[in-house]
This record gives structure tokens, sequence and C-alpha cells, in this order.
């Protein structure tokens, strides 16, 4: 019982002796969701986090976090079409953050500074696992499965690993060197890399089977799909993505003056319009039955599926772009082109669901050409995995790379037929990485998870200014040749003014609002990491539940739950 | 040294030796040449206290409130409409257990206004816990002032000492002031053991629910029980500075073998003094004077009656519908005597009237009354007022 | 490597900050003046004492035996803690220490009751900062008008009904009046930007002489809105100028939070619910409406509220966080 004091006196905080807690009927809580640029990249990186680690001054741990998805920022930063920054929320308040300016800055700064990959040693009972085709999906199931502690015996066909990060992705966009480092950075982790195999030739399925514990099959789509336009093709057609190996490899130069029409509206579309502008050509068409990307008025899925970027620089280039058109006939002179006939298209819902192209009578020009380049995508060259693919164009196989009709066997990348894209490569490469290493130790399977990214209503933006997204300086078209970098990138400072836009979704910011704005002082600031990561703690003795510091966090961290019923 | 001094003058002039650091006041009729005259000792330099003007009595209370919690010897003067406006801050200055001092320059209570001097402001107050003498000449205000500090910090209870306004505060009479040393030495620095103060921070001023309030409530009382051994105490170590004699709570004059007694408080037992010397024909009577009103005391009381067949008590203030203030209080106490004299209770002088002399054999005729007056003012004329409002 | 998370008792010792006022008190959940009473003494640091007037805040954090308070503090009756302050403040002076005296209030306290006490001290130039936490009405005893009542709000002695809609009267100017006796440094501030409250009670502790701060103080019981909104509620009142953010020093105002986006005031009225009579297409409701808009906008223009272009110290600026927060070790 209180004994009362001279006056009825109270001493100092003594009312820390009343516990508030008591009161609540939902209580404050730290709840991590993703970001909508980590749901949104195929190759689960996870920007939010590494912008983070960027923004507190610690690029290498940024990188390290970066890398724990995806092993090739500098290439990716340079390439990938990063649906990431589509689905940006800072885009919804001003222009989304330059995500990929991020990422190839910390590639190269990874390059140049040399930090090593992160990988354990390996035991000397180290299983081992065959990787085939040493493209993004080869390269980053390689990676992965060397992080997870496997030997990795990894086969390609030709004298250099990248796949078509090598054969077909011209020097402006990708540097050689920058590409070759990276790579033969990934490759020193310890990954034995056995070039010129050729799978069926040299070396065998089953056998590599046999040998390892497991087989990743990366082979990529080198076939030629079948083309001709209206039942003709001219007799010295090439395609367009052999024509890009050519000229990447040898530098081919068509006579200059010719003039191109390209069909395809994908990046490999993109890049022969524009190395035959940089080649001389005199004039370049390029045929699309999809959308341009800055066509608001298309849906997303109809727009052309190259790098927007890329697309606006190709026109500045004089690249003639004609969208939501398609080759009706080829005027052909001897076997040769003399022109095309193309005519307004669109691509429709049928009644069965599925959509269908329609080409529009009366709509038809002609445009003088001396060649046509189809550049309309690739399939799986079945040679070495005849008993896999059957007749299909592509291997199937579920969410982990898992392929039904073989037990050990697993596949990623383009020869899925799916996505395409450098990125869903190597995300392929990834989750079969971690559902081969469950395999291996007979674990059962995992689910893919993820949960709802954070919307751009669950942010409080009240607590952000407004700031125009860093640009990169671009080489002037008069200075383009077709091997030297166009994009310059951004230097340390702008990156960092980008790497502070970022809202932070998801994920606390340390921007202390929750401290200073709880009025019962039931938010207390730690900087031992705590459970969650975070950076403050919620005392729930004295915690009311009032809400204010979910309402008021920028970043949509903290949620109120209902408070849990005593046990 | 005795000079001819004010009364007013002479009260500031005792507080300031009494070192106040902080001195509030806002000016009401009769305590002004109080305030004023300490203003001018601030001026001159001879008093190092903050003085500061406010702009009214609840605030000059609550001045010197905050600047006791803080730990400054503080003081303030009021009267009449003063007392009734800061009363609620005088409530809260007891309740808070703080010492202060403050003079009462009594005066009657509005409605009607009526600056001239009766004990209905100090009277108003009685209950808000803090300790009452009631001075009967300016020697008494003076030593009574001083001795006041000296209570109040010691028991943590606010002391009010009342003076008759214009009676006494106005009047030039020879007066004994001490000296600056005497002072010192009879009253230490104060040292507020709760003061308020960053190195201790403390929460004064709590709200307190059912479950203790009634505890607070008798401590305060208790505090006025331990009153009488401070006042006592205090008299008693004043009186060898001063070489006076301690007054008491009760000042009783008269003869032992007295049946009849009167009791005042303030200035008119001087003016009955005089009379009961000018008419030796009235008898032997007990004249006495109380002093202390709180506490009240009750066994000095009963003492000072022990004999008396009659008490008359003569009061300057009323309670409307109730009678007598003092009157009822001292024949609640008297009744726990064995035999208890007869107590007629009288107001008279309300609102400044003149208290002649005469008036002492109509109030020994009115003991001798059959049935005792339980009260009456005695001092009405019933003519100045129409039929109805009699 | 997360080490195990250090419990809350622990880590409540360390806080980078000074604690003046501390958990455990019995505010309302979301309370505006517990929070904006916190973050005054934060800024007004351990060198301090308190003396409070009757209400909300003295209520709440004092119910013997338990206080919040880590300052020496004081609590008389409901109209006179000016004039305590003013006597705290002359009794240091004597003593000849610079602790700083500051009297907490909230509009009760300050434009009605306790509007001659404080008048009195500011004109007698006593060193005293003077906080009136503004929740716009006697909210302690249940939610009455008080003069700082907006026009049309219901309270429950300006209850809406057949004849009467809210409040007759308009919310007393009582910066200006405050502002009249020409004091050193006067200031009104909200909770929805506490950088620029903490810079303001960090100003006027500084200044010698009286000083005068209305903080901006939603109350979710009394002004009828969730208590997770009371933020929301304080930004819009900026948002719209009908709670103006101003400074004034020596009578002439000095300095104002510019409005970098207005809203209007209907954005602000149907967060709460003591306006919600206000929302209706009824011709009192529509006109009621108007004259509260181009109250504020008659705010806005008398003050010069509308940001002339973007700056970090205007309604977004002001607001807008940094990783790391706003810096100071951490435990």
């Amino acid at each position: 019982m209180a004994v009362l004091t001279r006056g009825a006196d109270a001493l100092p905080g003594s009312a820390l002796d009343f516990r508030t807690g008591d009161w609540r009927d939902q209580r404050p809580i730290h709840r991590h969701r993703p970001a909508p640029c980590h749901h949104a990249c195929p190759a689960g990186e996870d920007p939010q986090a590494y912008i983070a680690r960027l923004d507190e001054g610690n690029p290498r741990a940024a990188w390290e976090a970066l890398i724990a998805a995806n092993p090739l920022p500098a290439i990716t930063g340079r390439v990938c079409h990063h649906p990431c920054e589509d689905d940006c929320n800072r885009g919804q308040f001003d222009q989304a953050i330059a995500i990929h300016e991020i990422e190839r800055f910390l590639g190269d700064a990874a390059i140049r500074e040399d930090w090593p990959y992160p990988v354990p040693e390996l035991a000397d009972d180290a299983p081992e696992v065959a990787v085939v085709g040493a493209g993004p999906a080869g390269l980053s199931a390689a990676y992965h499965l060397r992080r997870l502690g496997h030997r990795v015996a990894l086969y390609d066909r030709y004298g250099e690993a990248g796949g078509m990060l090598a054969l077909a992705i011209p020097g402006y966009r990708l540097p050689r060197a920058v590409r070759e480092a990276e790579i033969d950075r990934l490759l020193a982790t310890g990954i034995d890399f056995h070039r010129h195999q050729v799978l069926g030739r040299d070396v065998y399925l089953d056998d590599l089977g046999r040998r390892h514990g497991a087989v990743f099959l990366a082979p990529g789509c080198h076939r030629p799909r079948e083309w001709s336009v209206d039942g003709a093709r001219p007799d010295d057609a090439r395609d367009g993505l052999g024509l890009l190996k050519e000229w990447l490899n040898v530098g081919v130069t068509p006579a200059p003056g010719k003039r191109v029409v390209v069909q395809g509206g994908g990046n490999t579309g993109v890049d022969i319009a524009r190395v035959l502008r940089f080649s001389g050509a005199g004039e370049v068409h390029l045929v699309t039955a999809s959308a341009l990307p800055d066509d608001e008025s298309a849906p997303p899925e109809d727009r052309m599926s190259a790098i927007p970027r890329e697309v606006a620089q190709a026109r500045d280039e004089g690249v003639i772009i004609h969208p939501h058109h398609t080759l009706t006939r080829l005027i052909l002179r001897e076997g040769r082109v003399v022109g095309v006939e193309i005519a307004a298209l669109r691509k429709l819902d049928g009644d069965d669901g599925h959509r269908r192209r329609v080409a529009f009578e009366g709509t038809e020009t002609v445009i003088a050409a001396d060649e046509v380049v189809p550049a309309i995508g690739e399939i799986v060259d079945p040679l070495g995995i005849e008993a896999l693919i059957g007749r299909e164009r592509y291997l199937r196989a579920d969410a982990w790379g898992r392929l039904a009709e073989a037990l050990g066997v697993f596949a990623g990348g383009d020869a899925l037929g799916q996505a395409g894209t450098v990125t869903a490569a190597i995300g392929d490469g990834h989750r079969a990485a971690e559902a081969i290493a469950r395999h291996i130790r007979h674990e059962p399977e995992s689910v893919l998870g993820g949960g709802e990214p954070v919307a751009f209503d669950d942010l409080n933006r009240h607590y952000f200014d407004r700031a125009p997204r860093q640009k990169a300086t671009v080489l002037p078209v008069a200075e383009r040749d077709g091997t030297t970098e166009i994009e310059r990138g951004l230097g340390h400072e702008r990156v960092a003014a980008e790497a502070r836009r970022c809202f932070s979704c998801g994920d606390c910011l340390a921007c202390d609002n929750c401290w200073t704005l709880c009025p019962d002082l039931a938010v207390l600031k730690t900087r031992a990491a705590t459970a969650d990561g975070g950076s403050y703690v919620f005392d729930y003795d004295y915690c009311k539940g009032c809400g204010l510091c979910a309402e008021e966090c920028p970043s949509g961290y903290i949620a109120m739950i209902e408070e849990p019923t005593a046990t | 040294m005795k000079t001819a001094t004010e009364g007013s003058q002479a009260i500031a002039q005792a507080v300031t030796m009494c070192r106040p650091q902080v001195v509030a006041a806002y000016p009401i009729t009769p305590q002004t040449h109080i305030v004023e005259r300490i203003a001018k000792l601030v001026a001159d330099g001879q008093a190092a206290c903050e003085m500061v003007s406010v702009e009214s009595e609840f605030s000059a209370a609550s001045v010197v409130l905050g600047a006791a919690a803080a730990g400054s010897r503080a003081y303030t003067a009021t009267a009449s409409q003063g007392v009734l406006l800061m009363s609620e801050v005088l409530y809260n200055i007891a309740g808070l257990r703080l010492p202060l001092v403050l003079t009462c320059a009594n005066r009657a209570v509005g409605a009607p206004i009526n600056i001239w001097n009766d004990h209905q402001d100090s009277m108003a107050v009685r209950d808000a816990g803090w300790v009452q003498i009631y001075c009967t000449d300016n020697q008494d205000a003076v030593d009574t002032t001083i001795q006041a500090f000296r209570v109040a910090e010691r028991l943590e209870l606010p002391v009010m000492v009342c003076v008759d306004g214009f009676i006494l505060t106005h009047l030039f009479e020879a007066i004994d002031l001490p000296t600056q040393a005497e002072v010192d030495g009879f009253l230490p620095p104060y040292r507020f053991s709760r003061a308020l103060d960053p190195a201790s921070p403390r929460t004064l001023g709590t709200l307190v629910t059912p479950a203790y309030f009634a505890e607070t409530r008798h401590a305060l009382d208790a505090a006025h029980g331990r009153a009488l051994g401070e006042i006592a105490g205090a008299a008693d170590a004043w009186s060898a500075i001063s070489g006076r004699e301690s007054a008491g709570p009760l000042r009783v004059v008269g003869d032992e073998q007295a049946r009849i007694g009167v009791l005042t408080l303030g200035s008119v037992f001087g003016t009955l003094l005089e009379a009961r010397d000018e008419m030796p024909e009235l008898g032997p009577l007990r004249l006495m004077a109380l002093r202390v009103f709180r506490p009240f005391p009750v066994e000095a009381l009963k003492a000072a009656c022990a004999g008396l067949s009659d008490l008359v008590v003569l009061e300057r203030a009323l309670s409307p519908g109730g009678g007598a203030i003092v009157g009822t209080e001292v024949r609640a106490a008297l009744s726990e005597m064995a035999t208890p004299p007869r107590v007629h209770a009288f107001a008279a002088g309300l609102g400044g009237r003149d208290i002649p002399l005469s008036l002492l054999p109509r109030l020994v005729a009115a003991a001798g009354a059959e049935t005792p007056t339980r009260f009456a003012i005695i001092d009405v004329d019933l003519d100045k007022l129409a039929p109805e409002d009699r | 490597m997360p080490t195990a998370t250090p419990t809350a008792t622990e880590l409540r010792r360390h806080q980078p900050r000074f604690v003046g006022l501390d958990s455990g008190h019995r505010a309302c959940q979301g309370c505006g003046e517990a929070l904006a009473a916190r973050l005054v003494t934060e800024a007004i640091g351990p060198d301090a004492i308190i003396a409070n007037a009757t209400g909300c805040l003295e209520v709440f954090t004092t119910p013997w035996p338990n206080s919040a308070w880590r300052l020496p503090w004081i609590h008389s009756v409901f109209e006179n803690v000016a004039a305590v302050a003013a006597g705290v403040e002359a009794a240091l002076k004597v003593q000849g220490r610079a602790t700083k005296v500051v009297a907490f209030a909230g509009d009760g306290g300050t434009f009605d009751i306790g509007f001659q006490a404080l008048s009195g001290m500011i004109e007698r130039g006593h060193d005293v900062l003077y906080v009136c936490f503004d929740n716009e009405a006697y909210m302690n005893t249940g939610i009455q008008r008080s003069s700082s009542t907006p026009h049309a709000a219901s309270t429950t002695t300006s209850p809406v009904g057949r004849m009467r809609e809210g409040k007759r009267h308009l919310k007393k100017d009582v910066l200006a009046i405050v502002a009249a006796h020409h004091l050193p440094y006067a200031a009104t501030a909200t909770v929805a930007y506490p950088r620029d409250l903490e810079a303001k009670v960090r100003r006027a502790v500084t200044t010698e002489g009286p000083t005068f701060l209305q903080v901006h103080s939603p109350c979710p019981l009394g002004w009828g809105h969730d208590g997770a909104l009371t933020i929301a509620v304080a930004r819009l009142a900026v948002e719209t100028g009908f709670f103006p953010v101003i400074e004034i020093e020596r009578g002439r105002v000095t300095a104002v939070l510019p409005i970098r986006e207005k809203k209007p005031v209907v954005d602000y009225f149907r967060l709460q619910t003591r306006f919600r009579h206000l929302l209706g297409d009824d011709p009192q409701a529509v006109e009621e409406r108007a004259h509260l808009q181009a109250l504020a906008d008659h705010n806005i223009e008398t003050y010069g509220l509308m940001a002339a272009h973007s700056s970090p110290r205007d309604t977004v600026g002001l607001a807008t966080v940094h990783r790391g927060g706003t810096g100071g070790g951490i435990a």
C-alpha cells in the first residue's frame, strides 16, 4: 500500500509503474513485405534491399545483397528490360527509380574493386552438378550451386561463356570488356568451365546424369524459326540472330546504301536494325506487330518487348519503326528482294480466348528494300536432348525448373520458351540451383514465397519530396559507331542521389518517424540489430495501440494486427 | 528602540527584515501602505527582493505560491475583496503545504462595498487551512509577522497575520522595531524540503483519488494540531530576543475572581481594556483577546474561562443565517468543560462602525440576561431599516 | 549478424533523447497533446521547471502516486499558471539560477480563464516560456467549447441541434493579442511538424523575456477521429490555412510555414465528426463551408502562407524524412 508524501507529491517517472499496454486491442508489428521492384524482378533481386545498403553508404554490402539473387549485375544493369522500374512505386509519385543504373554501377564497382563473390570453401565430398550452357541461365545456376556448396562442371559449345550475351548483344549495349570481366570473376569462384563441348556430340546427357548428382540444361534457342511471308522467301535470306552473331563475330557490313527491312519488335530486331545503321545501311525499317514502348494507349503486353530506351536510341539513330504492322508480301525479282508490302495489323481477342493477328485490307504500303531480315525468335536445337524435347519447340519445366520426364534433370532460360529475357534466365538458374540442392539432399520441395507487394497507398507519401530521376548521359548520335558503349552510366554522386529517392517500400528506413511521433514513448531506438532486422523496438508494456506509428510510417513497414489473446 | 511609526510602515519594515526574496502584491485599501513601503525599500536598495506588481490578487497569491515552491521566502498582503478573489489559491497553498506569510488588513466584504474594518474577509477563508492570528496592536503585528515566517517554514503551513484595517494599519504608534541582526538571529534562511529543482525533480500538485484524499485532509488538520506548539515555541524564542512577553494564543487580562468574561479579537481588545480602566464600577471582569483563531486553542480557552459564569464574545463578522462565527466555536469548545460558562455572542463594529467605550457596559449588562443571546449585532439600529427588512 | 534483441527496459535507459514526459501516462490513444508535451519537453531539456494548469495534460500525467514527469513540476489551479510561473521565475532570479521556467496550459487555461494571468506575466516581462496546447475545447471536463473552438465546430456546449449548428463565434486570435504585448517571440506550431516545433521551442527557451507558443494538438476523442490520424488531421489544418503557422517578434510577423500544396477545408472536415454536420447539402452546411473556406483563405492572404517555390522549410520540405533519421547515437 502506498504511503502518502507531504502534499501528495509524486516521484519522477513513477508513472512507469502503470503499464498502459493493457489498453490495447490492436498492436503494431514490423512487417516486411516485398517491394514491387523485388516482386517484379524475374531474377528475384531485391532492389529495395540493396538500394538501402547503398543509401547507407555501403556499396559493397549493396552489391553483396544484389548478388544473393543475380550474380551478373554489370551485365543486367545494361541489358535488362527492368520491369522493376515499371512497378516502382516512385513512378506514381514523380518518376521511377533508375534501378538499372544503380545495378550497373554496383556491378562495375565490384569489377573495378575486385570484390570477391562470397562463396564457401568446397568440402572434399561436395556433390557435383553438371550445367549445360554457359549463357545467363547456366552461369546463374552454376554460381548459385557453387554458393550452396556444390562442385560445378559447366559445359558450353562455344569458346567463351556468355551465351547470347556474347553472341548477340552488341558492344554499344554491353561492352565486351565488362561482360568478360564479370563472367571471368564469376567462373573464378571455382567453376569448372569446359568449352567447345557440344551436347550430343562431345558430351552426352545420360553420361552427365550418371556422373553428377543432377544436370541443369540451359541450351538456349539457337535454331531459327521457319520464316516466310505469304509462302515466299528470298533465296539469300539470313535470319536476324544469325546476322547479329556474325556481325559481332566478324563485323559483317552490308553494302552501303542498302535498304533493309527488319521484322520483329524484340531486342534482337532492334539491335539488328541499329547494327545495320552503324554499318552504313541507307534506310532501315523495322516492322513490328506491337505498339511502341511508350504508347500509353496500348496495353503493356501489346507493346514492343525491346527495352524502351533502346528503341528511343534506335529512332534517334534513324531507324524507322512501323508499329502495328506486318509484312504481307515480299516483292521478289529473280529470287531477291526488291521491296516489301506491309499492312496495318492488330492482335485481337478471338472467341476462343486466344489472340489472333488481323491485317487490315486497304492499308497496304510498299517499301523499297534490298533485304528483309526476320527477327521473330528462335527455338531449341534438339541435338543431344532429343529424348526430352521430342517434336516440341521448347523444353517444359515446372516453376523450379524440374523436367517431368527426367528425374534429376532441370532446365531453364530461353530453352523454356517463356519470357526469353536475360533476367528471367538468371531467375530460372537460381531457382533450379535451389531445387537441385534440395534434390541432392533428398529434401522436400519448398513453396515459392513472396507475399503481396507493397502498394502505393500503403506508403505515407507526405514524408517524401519530389525529385527528378537522374538521367545518364548518352553518346551523341554522331559519335555512335556500333561498338563504343552508348550509355555512360551514373557516377557515384548521381547514383547516391537516385538511391536517396527510394521509398524503401515494405522495409524500415530508420527515418525516426515512429520514434518521434509515439505519444507514449512506446517506440524505442536501438543500434543492435533486432530480430526483424529493424532499428526500433515496440515497448508493448506501454503501447496503447493507437496506430499513429503505422499511419505515419513512410514505407509501410508497420502493420496493426489484432492484439493476441493471452495464452 | 521605540519609534512613532504608522502600523503599515512598521509591518513593511518587519517583513523586509525577514529577507523575503519575492514579494507580490495587488493594491487594495487598506493594505496599500504596506506594499508601497516595501516597494520604496526595494527601490532604495534596502530590501533585496523581487517586487512583483501583479495584475490581481489571485495572481499575487499565485506568484508567491510559485516562489515558495521554488525555494524562495515569499510574502504578500491583501484585504477584503482581494482575500475572496485569491481564496481558491489560498486553499491550494495550504493543500500543497507551502510555507508563506500573508498580512490580511482586515476589511469588510461587499456587497455593499465598504472599505473599513471588520473581520469578514479573514473569517471567510478560515477553512482554507491557513494558520490565522489576530493582532491586538501594531507591536503585536510586528512581532507576530516575524514569528510567522518561522512557524510557517517549520510546519510547512501558510500563516495569515490579521491586522485591523485603518484602525491598526493607519495608526501611528510607538513601536519597538527590532534590528536586522536580531531578526537574522531568529530566522534562519529558508530551506524548502520539497523545492522545485531539476537536480531532484518532484511532481507537486497531483490528482488524489478517494482512496487517499481523506488522508491528505487529516494530515493538514494534524499539522494544525502541531501548530500551537510551534507558535508557542516561536513566541518564546522571540521573547528571549525582544525582551517582550510572549503573547500566547490568548491574551488574558483581569481578575482571577471575575465571573464575567469578555472575549474579542484584534484591536478592539485595546478599547475594552481602556473602557474597563475607566469604568471600575463594572466590577471584576476578565478580558480576553483571542489571538490564534486557527488552530482554535480549545485548551487555552477552557483554562482561561475557568470559574466564569458568563462569557460575552464580541466579534466583527457573522455568518448570515448561522449567526456567530467565533461565538459558535467558543460555545462548542467550552461545552467540553464540566461547568461551562453561558456564552453570549455579539457582533459589533461591522464595516468599520466605531466601537465606543460605552459598549463595554452594554456587554456586561447583556451577560446578566435570563437567556443568553445566541447571536445579535449589538450595535444595529433597526430604525435605519424599512420594516420588512428588520 | 543479429544478436539477441535488447529488452525494452534496457533500451529505455539509453535513448538518445531527453525524456521530460515518460510512458505510463493516461492520455487517450493517439492524444495530440501528450505528443506535443513530449516533444516540447524533449526540446527544452533537463534544466527547467514546469508549472502546469489544470486540464487534460495535468490530469493524465499526475494521478498520485504516478507521475509521468521527469522535470520538476507544479500544478496549482486552472487560471493561474502564468502567475505561478512568474513566481518561480522571480524566485530563481533572486537565487541567481539560470533554470528555465516553463508554463503549460490548454486553450481553456490560456484563452479564457487564465487569460488575465497570462497578460500580466507577459506585461511584466518575466523570463518564462508559456506553451498553450491548443486542442480547441475544454477537453478534460468533457469537450465543452472554449474561445479557441473554431466557428461551427460541434462541442457539448455548442452542439448541433435544430436551432443552432455548432459554435456560433469565431476562434479567438490569441496570438494577435499576445503579440500586442510586444513580447520578444511568439509563434504557433503543430504536432504535424515536430522539427518546426522543436526549433521554435529552442528559439523560445534561449530568448530572454516572455515567450509564447501555441501548439495545435488534435484530440481524437473531442474532434472525433481515429487516434491513428492525429498527425494527418494536424497536417491538414496547416495545409488548408485553417491553422496558420507563424512567428511574431515584437508585434510583427517575421516568418511563416509556407503551404506548398493548398488543400480545401472540406478535406480537413471530412476526417472529424465535430465538423460532420458541415458536409451535407443543406443551405446551412453549404454556407458554413463557404464561410470557413473564406476564413482559411483569409488566413492565407493575411499571413502570406502560399509558398512561392519549393523549399526545405515548407509543408513538404519540413516533413521530408531521410534514411537514418534525425541523427544522434543509438543504444
